[in-house]
């Protein structure tokens, strides 16, 4: 039995669909001053980050970009510590009547997403929330959808996506490893 | 009964009479005007220095205290509502003091409490005992409170002593200059209050017309200019420093007010982007006359230099805590003696005639985490600019935009519109307003839209019934145990078509299927839970189940995400999938069904309602699409029920 890794995305095709990610955002967007990426811990934050500078530069406004952590919202938590404060954003952005943009590494079951709609909800009343996410990996558990995808995918349960980002792992790559007998 | 919930419960006057008790404070503890009087603490958030300050405060008037420092691990705890503590502790005390985590719950306590109630911090709305004494140390160290200019800087958003604050200071009319850490300014209903109450333009102002606009305006809203060398705040991020930087010389600056970085509600990773003020305040020439306040506790925006230099004086601030407490003290059991009520706010209170009303969208707020101890009121404010016409919640304070009007009495709704003004005024003062925050919660009381287009059909009863059949098909090919299905349908529609759904999925695999509703729209007990269908049931256990989510339409997809977080409240299913008779597309939250019955493009004027019999007194199954148009200046008396311009 030995792991198999497989690229699925490299340096340049990471930055291609960042790109491509970034347009589609400015697409389905009504106003850029009406746009808020928050991106979802850990990952998701510098994807985020990278988009903001993208979208910034396409639209020539500078985007807020806030961070959020969805720990304490997760259904596989036995019970949120304290659900009356709105601890999960650490850096915090305005959400009242904007389209907010969640940006997350890989969305797999949903279940993040669905957690960080919660999350949003304590923050005020967007008009609209977006899903962006590098990989989409399919096997959903909840009727959840992204709205802008990086790279679509199908992986067996047991394999898993590895999102490597240059600020965090020193290299910009996406793999796929399993384990093969 | 005279309460004090908000800064604005007292008059301008009423303030300088508790001012000048606090100057006289020393004299009243030799008159022990409180002997005999208990005052109780409550306090369902930590907290030290309000606390014991007022605690101190009412020893010193010779009265004595009763506290619950920690009322999380009371009887709160055993789920005690706040009407009920309310009731129970003032038969104990002859005046209550709290502090809440929710937004306006100070408020709900006063309303079934039957002596005095002082806010000590609820939730992120206001803090009114700290805004005194933040007065009146302004007032001792600078002599007046007209004609000063304060900065008021760092979390904006959060801090409710700053709300109380920049209120206060608007009504003694000094200047106010907001300056705020990234994503924390102050929040639009507070601005929106300034404008609206206190005349205050926020007009964006570029540096260099700074020296001249100062001078006119009340309070200034920078914007950000070029990133300037002056390195005033040490650690601060780009946005505050520019706009720091910006403020022209030459002004006179009396006091910067620093708020505290609210670490529990940012958690760490933000602590780059906050203003604090060091050395390098001190060294700045134009900043030799601006005192430094601070409500404490503070973390780490104030350095340890400014302790030590006059201009620091939060010290003697917080001190100031004890005389003015005791000031106000002695006002509400003067004023509770002489039998007088809190102040009227000047406004129309709305409350709808409908079980379902609209709902304030501050999550925070207490009307939403506790409604049993609240009454959800409003009031009415006069119409925006733009025709918008906005209520406040009663309790927070909370802006919230008019969305659908309706009227009790005709059972007929419509979008709301400028021209709909003279109707509204008319309704609102015959009790028959009802406003709607969605059309759906209008429809499922009944109401049809004013004026609306004609009816088409989009599924009759034999397609409903194949979709059906084709979704209960489905179901079970993707159902990995069907002995642990669970059907949960949306009230009322919804949970019909679960009904019929489960059947035709218990023909097919010959079990019986657990079934459930849950109710979104309603007003009943029921709101916003998972129950059984059938009410002798026992309660649903969700854990590792296949959940279906049933609704009728899917639309922005934002039903679906109440009914996700419901069902996610009451347990952990294995999965969720959702299946809905009709997709009219519009989403608006990233909401995507499994099985649909039938996808039909609409336009955002449309409605379109599915049917069913035994519902609404319709004979037959059926779908429909038609458009609800603006009922433009509808004056006119309304056509009686019988007459909806569909045809059927």
């Amino acid at each position: 039995m030995a792991e198999e890794k497989k690229v699925l995305l490299e340096r340049t095709e990471l930055a291609k669909a960042i790109t491509r990610m970034a347009h589609e955002i400015v697409e389905k967007c009504v106003a850029p001053s009406d746009l808020v990426l928050i991106g979802i811990r850990s990952r998701g934050v510098h994807l985020a980050r990278r988009l903001g500078r993208k979208v910034s530069e396409i639209c020539h406004t500078n985007l807020p970009v806030g961070v959020m952590d969805v720990t304490p919202y997760r259904d596989d938590r036995s019970r949120p510590e304290n659900a009356s404060a709105p601890g999960a954003l650490e850096a915090p952005v305005a959400v009242d009547e904007k389209t907010v943009v969640l940006i997350h590494d890989v969305i797999f079951r949903g279940r993040t997403i669905r957690a960080a709609m919660d999350a949003v909800e304590r923050l005020g009343q967007p008009k609209r929330i977006l899903v962006a996410a590098l990989v989409d990996r399919g096997a959903r558990e909840l009727p959840i959808r992204a709205d802008i995808v990086g790279k679509n995918i199908t992986a067996a349960e047991n394999e898993r996506v590895n999102v490597l980002l240059e600020e965090l792992d020193g290299v910009d790559q996406v793999t796929l490893a399993g384990w093969k007998t | 009964m005279r309460h004090l919930i908000s800064i604005a419960d007292l008059t301008n006057d009423e303030i300088e009479e508790i001012f000048a008790l606090a100057d006289r404070a020393q004299e009243q503890r030799q008159e022990r005007p409180a002997t005999g009087h208990i005052m109780a603490t409550l306090f369902y958030e930590p907290s030290t220095r309000t606390r014991l300050s007022f605690e101190s405060a009412m020893q010193r008037l010779g009265g004595s205290v009763i506290s619950c420092s920690d009322m999380k691990s009371s009887s709160t705890a055993k789920g005690e509502t706040i009407a009920d503590t309310a009731k129970v502790v003032s038969s104990y005390a002859d005046v209550l003091v709290v502090r809440h985590h929710w937004d306006g719950a100070v408020q709900a306590m006063a309303e079934h409490a039957d002596v005095p109630v002082i806010n000590a911090g609820d939730g992120a709305h206001e803090h009114p005992t700290q805004t005194l004494c933040d007065l009146y140390t302004l007032r001792k160290e600078k002599g007046a409170l007209k004609g000063l200019t304060v900065v008021v800087c760092g979390d904006l958003r959060n801090g409710r002593t700053i709300h109380s604050l920049v209120f206060a200071l608007a009504r003694f009319s000094a200047n106010v200059v907001t300056l705020a850490a990234n994503g924390m300014a102050l929040p639009q209903y507070v601005i929106e209050r300034l404008e609206r109450e206190y005349g205050y333009g926020l007009t964006p102002v570029a540096a260099n017309d700074l020296s001249t606009v100062v001078t006119e305006t009340d309070a200034l809203y920078l914007t950000p200019r070029q990133p300037h060398q002056l390195a005033l705040f040490t650690q601060v991020d780009e946005v505050i420093q520019a706009r720091l930087s910006s403020m022209a010389t030459g002004l006179r600056y009396d006091a910067f007010y620093m708020t505290r970085k609210q670490k529990e509600r940012m958690k760490d990773g933000a602590s780059g982007s906050y203003p604090s003020i060091g050395a390098d305040f001190l060294r700045e020439q134009r900043f030799q006359d601006t005192v430094v306040m601070h409500p404490l506790p503070r973390v780490d925006e104030l350095s340890p230099e400014v302790d030590k230099d006059r201009r620091g004086i939060y010290f003697k601030q917080a001190a100031y805590g004890v005389p003015v407490r005791m000031a106000l003290l002695k006002f509400l059991f003067e004023r509770h003696e002489k039998g007088t009520s809190t102040r009227r706010r000047q406004s129309v209170i709305y409350e709808s005639p409908e079980a379902v009303g609209p709902q304030c969208r501050n999550a925070n707020c207490v009307t939403l985490n506790e409604p049993v101890s609240t009454r959800r009121r409003f009031q009415i404010l006069s119409p925006e600019e733009g025709g918008a016409w906005v209520v406040a919640c009663l309790y927070c304070d909370h802006r919230n935009k008019v969305q659908y009007i309706g009227n009790a009495k005709s059972k007929r709704y419509s979008f709301f519109d400028p021209s709909l003004i003279t109707s509204f005024r008319e309704w609102l003062k015959a009790g028959e307003l009802a406003i709607f925050d969605t059309i759906k919660e209008a429809e499922e009381l009944g109401y049809e839209p004013i004026k609306s287009g004609p009816q088409r059909i989009l599924l009759n009863e034999s397609e409903i019934e194949q979709a059906l059949v084709d979704i209960a098909g489905q179901i079970l090919r993707d159902c990995q145990n069907p002995d642990r299905l669970l059907i949960l349908g949306v009230r009322s529609v919804g949970a019909q078509l679960a009904q019929r759904l489960a059947q035709e999925v218990e023909k097919r695999c010959q079990r019986r299927l657990e079934l459930g509703e849950i109710e979104i729209f309603g007003a009943g007990e029921e709101l916003r839970r998972v129950s059984p269908a059938d009410p002798d049931a026992g309660p649903l256990n969700l854990k590792d189940r296949e959940v279906i989510l049933v609704d009728d339409v899917l639309y922005t997809g934002r039903t679906v995400k109440s009914a996700l977080s419901i069902i996610f409240r009451s347990g952990r299913p294995q999965s969720v999938r959702l299946a809905v008779l009709i997709d009219r597309g519009h989403r608006e939250v990233p909401v995507r069904p499994n099985y649909v019955g039938k996808n039909i493009p609409t336009a955002e004027n449309e409605r379109v309602r599915v049917k069913l019999r035994g519902l609404d007194q319709e004979n037959r199954d059926h779908a429909v699409l038609y458009s609800i148009d603006h009922a433009v200046g509808q004056t006119a008396p309304l056509p009686a029920r019988e007459g909806t311009a569909a045809s059927r």
